[in-house]
């Protein structure tokens, strides 16, 4: 559970550090990939904690997603349909719902331990 | 709750690669300042739209203005009149111009370097651009036009940035600078020896030919009097 975290402190501190950039250009289509692998992620974990975790959809998901958001998003900017608004809005919308399990996951667990506490102590 | 490893491996991976795209993204923003949306540039291509228009218009309304200017110069009868208005707008620099003359262009010196590449020795400064019209003004020409910028009392040839700014409108290397008059006094002035054009050329690439003729547009662009004021005195 914590090595993801980890794993994103880490990345932050190192993108801060090193002196790479997106260009300019495809900032806005780096701003959809990054929220596919936000939602991936969030994703990933909910899985895990479901036990219905597997490697192999999950990283094939991490980067389809990205991709197929940004390249979708670029696409949208050739034909002028913002397409990018579909991306944001699904991707947004499966967050709040991982988010939502998650959170249900955590207060069970909360939950199962405070009865447990309760019992030992009856 | 047994996980298997190497999912753990690949979500920290991942989170690495996630945390990455954060940081960039974030850099991004803070050095563009965030994505322009797409209505405010919408809104700007208008604004710009617009002011194109405007600006047509107003160049228009300047040539309707030139138009009844020129009715009532036409109208006018009297042939002395006529005579002194096209005798003090040629001295202003008014009208178009043309004549025999020399055409001189000027541009930078481009040498080779060792690895092939070309590389300009030094840039086309102002002050080359003035030595050269002063040049050709002591030697008694007409008029005189850089890149067909007309050189009146009131031109200015100085540096802005990357440019050179004649009669407020920008221009770059190479330039064309055309001056009626005496083709032979005039080439002979500027290729005196140890003259302007001999000293120049060591750092720019200099062109001197003479012409029969040449044509020299008039100055186009405002020419207002806020502060200064004829004296009406004819005592003399």
């Amino acid at each position: 559970m914590w090595l993801p975290i980890i794993g994103i402190i880490v990345g932050i501190i190192l993108g801060l550090i090193l002196p790479w950039q997106v260009p300019t250009n495809y900032a806005s289509y780096m701003s959809i990939a990054v929220l596919a692998a936000l939602d991936s992620v969030f994703g990933g974990i909910r899985a895990s904690l479901e036990n219905n975790f597997k490697t192999d959809v999950f990283i094939s998901g991490f980067f389809g997603n990205a991709f197929l958001a940004a390249g979708l998003a670029y696409i949208g900017d050739r034909l002028d349909v913002p397409i990018y608004l579909a991306a944001i809005f699904a991707f947004g919308n499966r967050l709040f719902q991982n988010f939502a399990a998650l959170r249900r996951h955590f207060l069970i667990y909360l939950r199962r331990r405070l009865d447990d506490h309760n019992h030992e102590e009856k | 709750m047994k996980k298997p490893i190497a999912g753990q491996l690949a979500l920290t991976l991942v989170s690495l690669i996630l945390g990455l795209m954060l940081a960039a993204q974030f850099k991004n923003v803070q050095r563009v300042g965030g994505n322009v949306s797409r209505q405010r540039t919408q809104e700007l291509i208008e604004q710009i739209n617009k002011l194109e228009q405007d600006n047509e218009a107003l160049q228009n309304q300047i040539k309707e203005y030139e138009n009844i200017i020129s009715s009532y110069e036409n109208a006018s009868e009297d042939e002395t009149l006529i005579n002194e208005l096209t005798k003090t707008k040629s001295i202003a620099g008014l009208l178009p111009m043309e004549g025999p003359g020399v055409v001189v262009t000027v541009d930078n010196l481009y040498i080779n370097t060792w690895d092939g590449e070309q590389q300009t020795v030094q840039n086309v400064h102002y002050d080359d651009l003035l030595r050269l019209v002063n040049e050709l003004n002591a030697a008694g020409a007409e008029a005189i036009a850089i890149n067909n910028e007309r050189i009146i009392s009131t031109t200015e040839i100085r540096n802005a940035g990357d440019y050179i700014v004649i009669n407020t409108n920008r221009h770059s290397a190479p330039f064309e600078i055309k001056a009626i008059g005496n083709p032979e006094n005039l080439e002979a002035a500027l290729k005196l020896l140890g003259g302007v054009v001999e000293n120049l050329s060591q750092i720019l690439d200099i062109k001197i030919r003479t012409e029969s003729n040449i044509t020299i547009p008039g100055y186009e662009g405002p020419i207002n009097f806020k502060h200064a004021q004829p004296i009406q005195d004819k005592k003399s």
